[in-house]
């Protein structure tokens, strides 16, 4: 399999000189390229912890984390490894430097000591991708939280990078802009062949995944496409997590005693599903 | 019932006097029965934050009102500290403003800043703690070791521990997990039924909403768009999608029936109304 990240076997603790906190501890993971990957996790379960590994932010303290086969401990390829894997953060308002959205788009490529017309041409390229190319000259607090946000992943696309690492870049969003963004990473993905990781604590963003991990404790709890990880009601609302509601909903219908299928999540197969089991009859 | 808190005409214009003069609210009129739970919705940048921080008098209004118990809060400006008690605030990612060195210290604040000490400060947390459920053994941990659903139960704790009338809350469960959720929710619950308190909550979650509040108020570009019934506002779904809203993930899935052609009601907006719905459809069915 042809793999973007490879974690092998990490560690990982913070110690702020008093104490050390063990956040990740013996943890194994590939992503795949071109993939689409969710993580879930409680407050505090190591999410975000790993997603900075995977650019090298982190820095495990045991085992090996490969980008593209480069170490993220040698120093050489840190710019390489960088450029490969971009971040998005939760808070749109603090990873937006410049007053014109096309400007600050560019300040990436610009520190990567490419021509003007370069530059101009990947700065375009991402606006258009993430659908805010209209708004190139406007400043950027005059947007939405949800258009700031793609301001922020176009900003890590015209990097190129392979892959983009997003931590809860929904978590501040109205309805409306995590519609935007979740359908924002969906293109990214499909069309654009960018591989992603979302961390999220919204379950039903997590339904068009290729795979979902559940993270606990600083260890992979379960790690399956998503109507096989949300087929798990128990174990997710042990570990302080839930099911999308088109999931409860169904769970809660049978047992009530309907005979219907639990493994759908999108609001479409929902509503064929319980069609299917409460209505055909009356038809 | 009573009306605790009216609004009148309010106004307020961000950058007064320069070119750059915007309206972050406009014209706002409306009134809040004592009790209830209201829900206040509205895109990014909608004016929500700027509008529930004129309540508590931490911005004064461009033009307008605010009366709480019948009198304007900016009639004596010397007078206002005290309605910031009566009317309690509490900020988005509250627990940023942590700093005490234990859990009591830092719930203790608030009160303290009230006149209390002694034996009545210290009865004032244990007696909030015990409502809302923080265990006394939390007491002498530093509020910096606990989980971020803790902090912010702990943040939040401070603002009720000086036992506002009125208490808002500036989306208090964003970026919580969803566990997070479920504790913030329920202790708000807790406090308005100990207190008989009134509860504002701006959020994002429309399932939240569902289950939790009364009324929702839904602001549009700074204008009130609605001001009704919970199920009323949720009943208009096209309003809400055009002001960057949405009704909750299940009142979509019984969109999605009605438009397959399927007989079915479009104001069911928690799931337990879906499941008493659907189990009463199937046992009416059989029957026929």
């Amino acid at each position: 399999m042809d793999n973007i990240i490879e974690i092998q076997n990490i560690g990982f603790e913070y110690d702020d000189g008093e104490r050390k906190k063990t956040v990740l501890e013996n943890l194994s993971l590939n992503i795949e390229r071109g993939s689409f990957t969710v993580i879930l996790g409680h407050n505090g379960s190591g999410k975000s912890t790993l997603a900075k590994l995977m650019n090298g932010l982190n820095k495990p303290n045991s085992g090996k984390v490969l980008v593209d086969g480069m170490d993220t401990a040698d120093t050489e390829t840190e710019i390489e490894i960088k450029r490969r894997v971009g971040m998005v953060f939760q808070n749109p308002d603090n990873q937006l430097v410049a007053s014109i959205v096309e400007e600050d788009v560019a300040f990436g490529p610009e520190n990567l000591g490419l021509s003007p017309e370069e530059s101009r041409a990947r700065v375009d390229e991402a606006l258009k991708a993430v659908g805010m190319y209209e708004f190139r000259q406007k400043s950027p607090h005059h947007l939405s939280g949800g258009q700031k946000q793609r301001i922020a992943i176009a900003g890590v696309i015209a990097m190129k990078p392979e892959c983009i690492v997003l931590d809860e870049p929904t978590a501040m969003l109205d309805p409306k802009g995590r519609a935007e963004i979740l359908k924002t990473i969906l293109k990214l993905n499909r069309e654009h062949h960018i591989t992603i990781v979302l961390i999220t604590h919204f379950m039903e963003e997590a339904e068009q995944a290729d795979r979902v991990l559940v993270l606990h404790k600083g260890a992979i709890l379960a790690d399956a496409a998503p109507k096989t990880v949300f087929n798990q009601v128990d174990m997710l609302k042990q570990v302080g997590l839930d099911v999308p509601q088109t999931t409860e909903l169904l769970f809660q219908l049978r047992s009530g005693g309907a005979d219907i299928s639990t493994d759908v999540l999108s609001v479409e197969d929902t509503a064929e599903t319980i069609a299917r089991c409460f209505f055909l009859e009356e038809n | 019932m009573a009306k605790i808190i009216e609004v009148e005409n309010l106004t307020y214009a961000y950058g007064d006097g320069s070119a750059f003069v915007h309206d972050a609210i406009s014209d706002l009129s409306f009134s809040i029965e004592k009790g209830e739970i209201l829900g206040i919705i509205g895109h990014t940048g909608s004016g929500k934050s700027t509008l529930v921080q004129q309540l508590n008098g931490l911005l004064k209004p461009t033009s307008g009102r605010v009366l709480f118990d019948g009198k304007d809060i900016w009639e004596n400006p010397k007078e206002i500290r005290k309605v910031r008690f009566q009317i309690g605030l509490v900020f988005q990612y509250p627990e940023y403003q942590l700093f005490e060195e234990t859990v009591f210290a830092d719930i203790a604040f608030g009160p303290k800043n009230m006149g209390l000490s002694g034996d009545e400060l210290t009865e004032r947390v244990k007696e909030i703690c015990s409502v809302i459920g923080i265990p006394e053994s939390y007491f002498e941990t530093s509020p910096f070791d606990l989980s971020g659903g803790e902090k912010r139960r702990v943040a939040i704790a401070g603002v009720m521990a000086m036992r506002p009338q009125v208490l808002i809350l500036d989306e208090p469960i964003a970026g919580l997990d969803p566990k997070g959720r479920r504790d913030v929710v329920n202790m708000v619950a807790e406090y308005r039924k100990a207190y008989d308190a009134t509860v504002l909550i701006i959020s994002h979650n429309m399932e939240d909403m569902a289950m939790l509040a009364d009324k929702l108020l839904v602001l549009n570009d700074g204008k009130l768009l609605m001001y009704d019934e919970t199920r009323n506002v949720f009943s208009k779904p096209e309003v809400l999608r055009e002001a960057g809203l949405n009704v909750p993930i299940v009142t979509r899935v019984f969109e999605e029936l009605k438009a397959k052609g399927y007989d079915v009601p479009t104001d069911i907006f928690t799931v337990d109304e879906a499941v008493t719905y659907l189990s009463n459809r199937k046992a009416g069915g059989s029957r026929a």
